[in-house]
């Protein structure tokens, strides 16, 4: 061994760490200040939930599959709730449509405010963090006048949604939306002004627009590198036909594109509700549907706060899955994590970028921790 | 008579009993302030307003676990804890609260000041690396690059008190800003501005809460440390922010002195004390709420690109405005 490389140490960033929400193993080598490599362990938080999906109905899965995230608890469940339709071959009321791109909206709202605070906390700026997490308060209490819950909210059903919008609810929607369009914008300017903010974040996690789209990189962090790719736009969904919102893009491929592209989302998603809101259609809100499941093969993508997601069902004709599979975004989102973590050439990582990086993609591991390793 | 007095103001007033509430009543001060400024309320159960909380932490952590690593180097990793509250009550007696001198005060003081605060960062050292695990090892490393940034610009901005009132002893430059104004009314606001950010660094607050990041390395070199030790510790840390404070308001502020009725000496210069030193502890602890952590590397470079070049030149002023 050359002298070099007895300097090198490792150092585990988890399964249990202050900067970790959940279990992950980040194992760093670290040569004084610099992550030389790193090694992901990922799976320390299995549920079967594919296999328990399979011994319920699909009424009952609807529930299971809610709690795959409870940030993205919307996203999981449109998901399924099209697969199942999608199999049937029926189309749900407009109403219904448009409400669960509210719903979704909402979501996103939520989850990049929540996701921004974290940011914040992981570059040691917990007033930011606070201030962000007060006002992230607004829109998780509309969407308990919403959809009746603040995370997990049961609000899409197997052939619409659950609850209907009401004048009072949208009137409050409309305020809490412009109140939250000037914190947000706010928020902007102060990422866009604060020095320290962006001595942390600039030239931190750069993911080229080639090696994004290679590494498979989804969501926020790919448009984040340039790329122009959402599920919304690409393949459309719900009412996402009919309701008009920029692609939010960044060329600048680091971290701090990162906040910046979230930050706009969560301003178009503002419009969007608003959109949604004035435009709302009259009719029923829910498409009753048989229990049984005609058999076939279905895939939805979906694009949850995160990034891409993507269910893929399988029926067999009885009121139960034959198979279900989820990929959560994080999971896309893993190889580009190593490759921003990983000092080459000019580029270097320190130790104190690695939380930083980490919670760049907006990380959610227990939704991640799905995958079977089978052995031959 | 005599003994009794001087075990008085040893032990008791201004002593260690003084400086040790002091310390708990500036962490719920500087704990309340923070959370004020993030739209929290801070601590409110134990005690009127939650002043006890910081007392009840302290008892709490002495009543934890005491946890040794098996490969820690145990002699000074258990005396690190003990060492580092000695050297604070101790440094702490040259602070002049109840008149122009302390407990303790000699010429030279001044100097015996820096040399404790140096020792702090060796005393952290120490506790990092004899705990021998990758994180306090990391946070140690990060102290004594700290130590590099911030000791210099430190030391010259209070060369520049003592270039003008012309001494090293803590109750000349007290007695002279009675006599000639407040050093920071002078050039010395320079040289204050660098005393606040330096201290900032060296107490370990953000934006230069590096060697104890908690979002990258865990609480840093007090990573291993639990029970009574870390209640030790965190009873040093506090005094060292008591201590900073106060000498800021001494070296900056006239320490105690300000217009007392010549009856009420005695209760006047213990409160004029107090105040100075709370409007420090306010400016820090502000400072603490408006930045982001900076990285080591940018720290360093920032202490070696503007704040030295500025201490030089704060030094500079001074010598040419004592010369007219």
């Amino acid at each position: 061994m050359s002298s070099s490389y007895e300097r090198i140490f490792n150092l585990p960033l988890g399964p249990q760490h202050p900067a970790l929400k959940e279990p992950v193993l980040l194992d760093l080598k670290v040569e004084g200040e610099h992550v030389v490599d790193v090694a992901l362990d990922v799976s320390y938080n299995h549920r079967g939930m594919e296999k328990a999906a399979e011994y319920r109905t699909y009424v009952q899965d609807l529930y299971l599959i809610e709690r795959i995230c409870g940030i993205c608890n919307i996203a999981h469940t449109l998901s399924f709730c099209q697969c199942v339709e999608g199999l049937h071959g029926k189309e749900i009321p407009e109403r219904a449509k448009y409400l669960r791109v509210i719903a979704e909206e909402l979501e996103r709202i939520q989850s990049h405010l929540l996701w921004l605070g974290v940011a914040a906390h992981e570059i040691g700026f917990d007033t930011f963090f606070m201030y962000i997490w007060l006002d992230r308060e607004i829109s998780l209490d509309l969407m308990e006048e919403f959809a009746g819950n603040r995370i997990t909210t049961s609000y899409n059903a197997i052939g619409g949604v659950k609850r209907d919008m009401t004048p009072e609810v949208a009137n409050k929607m409309k305020k809490g939306m412009d109140k939250l369009e000037e914190r947000v914008k706010f928020y902007k300017k102060v990422v866009l002004s604060e020095r320290t903010v962006m001595k942390r974040t600039m030239g931190i996690g750069i993911l080229r627009r080639d090696a994004a789209i290679q590494l498979n990189a989804v969501g926020p962090t790919l448009r984040a590198s340039g790329v122009d790719m959402d599920a919304r736009a690409d393949d459309p969904y719900a009412a996402h036909s009919l309701v008009p919102f920029k692609v939010v893009t960044n060329e600048g491929c680091d971290a701090f594109s990162r906040i910046i592209v979230r930050l706009d989302e969560t301003l178009e998603s503002i419009n969007m509700i608003r959109y949604c809101i004035e435009k709302l259609p009259s009719g029923p809100l829910l498409q009753r549907l048989p229990r049984r499941v005609p058999a076939g093969d279905f895939l939805t993508r979906v694009e949850a706060p995160r990034g891409e997601l993507v269910h893929f069902l399988r029926a067999d004709g009885s009121d139960k899955p034959y198979r279900y599979k989820v990929k959560t975004p994080t999971f896309s989102n893993l190889a580009p994590l190593r490759e921003m973590l990983r000092s080459k050439g000019k580029y270097v990582v320190n130790v104190a970028d690695v939380p930083v990086i980490l919670a760049s993609i907006d990380p959610c591991f227990s939704c991640t921790s799905r995958t079977e390793v089978v052995k031959s | 008579m005599d003994v009794l007095s001087s075990t008085f103001q040893l032990f008791i007033f201004p002593g260690f009993l003084f400086f040790i509430l002091l310390s708990f009543l500036f962490e719920w001060m500087d704990r309340k302030l923070y959370a004020g400024m993030q739209r929290r309320i801070g601590p409110l159960y134990t005690g009127p307003l939650g002043l006890l909380q910081p007392i009840a932490d302290f008892i709490k952590l002495m009543k934890k676990e005491d946890l040794t690593p098996k490969y820690s180097d145990k002699k000074i990793f258990n005396s690190v804890p003990l060492l580092m509250c000695a050297l604070m009550l101790t440094v702490m007696l040259i602070l002049p609260v109840a008149g122009e001198s302390g407990v303790v005060s000699f010429t030279g003081d001044v100097i015996f000041a820096i040399a404790a605060m140096t020792l702090f960062c060796i005393l952290i050292f120490l506790a990092g690396f004899s705990s021998m695990s990758p994180y306090p090892l990391l946070g140690a490393e990060r102290a004594v690059l700290l130590l590099l940034g911030f000791e210099i610009p430190l030391m010259l901005s209070i060369a520049g008190c003592c270039i003008a009132s012309g001494s090293i002893e803590i109750s000349a430059i007290v007695s002279w800003q009675a006599s000639h104004g407040w050093n920071i009314l002078g050039p010395q606001l320079l040289g204050f501005a660098i005393f606040l950010v330096a201290i900032q660094a060296e107490l370990e607050r953000i934006p230069f809460d590096i060697p104890d990041a908690e979002q990258e390395i865990v609480a840093g070199w007090m990573t291993e440390y639990s029970g009574r030790k870390l209640a030790l510790i965190r009873m040093a840390r506090n005094l060292e922010l008591v201590f900073m404070s106060a000498l800021a308001a001494t070296l900056y502020l006239g320490g105690p002195l300000g217009l007392p009725p010549q009856w009420a000496e005695g209760i006047a210069f213990p409160v004029y004390f107090l105040l100075k030193t709370v409007a420090i502890l306010l400016i820090l602890t502000i400072i603490r709420g408006i930045f982001a952590r900076v990285r080591i590397d940018q720290m360093v470079a920032f202490a070696w690109r503007y704040l030295i070049p500025l201490s030089f030149l704060q030094v500079a002023l001074t010598l040419i405005w004592r010369l007219i």
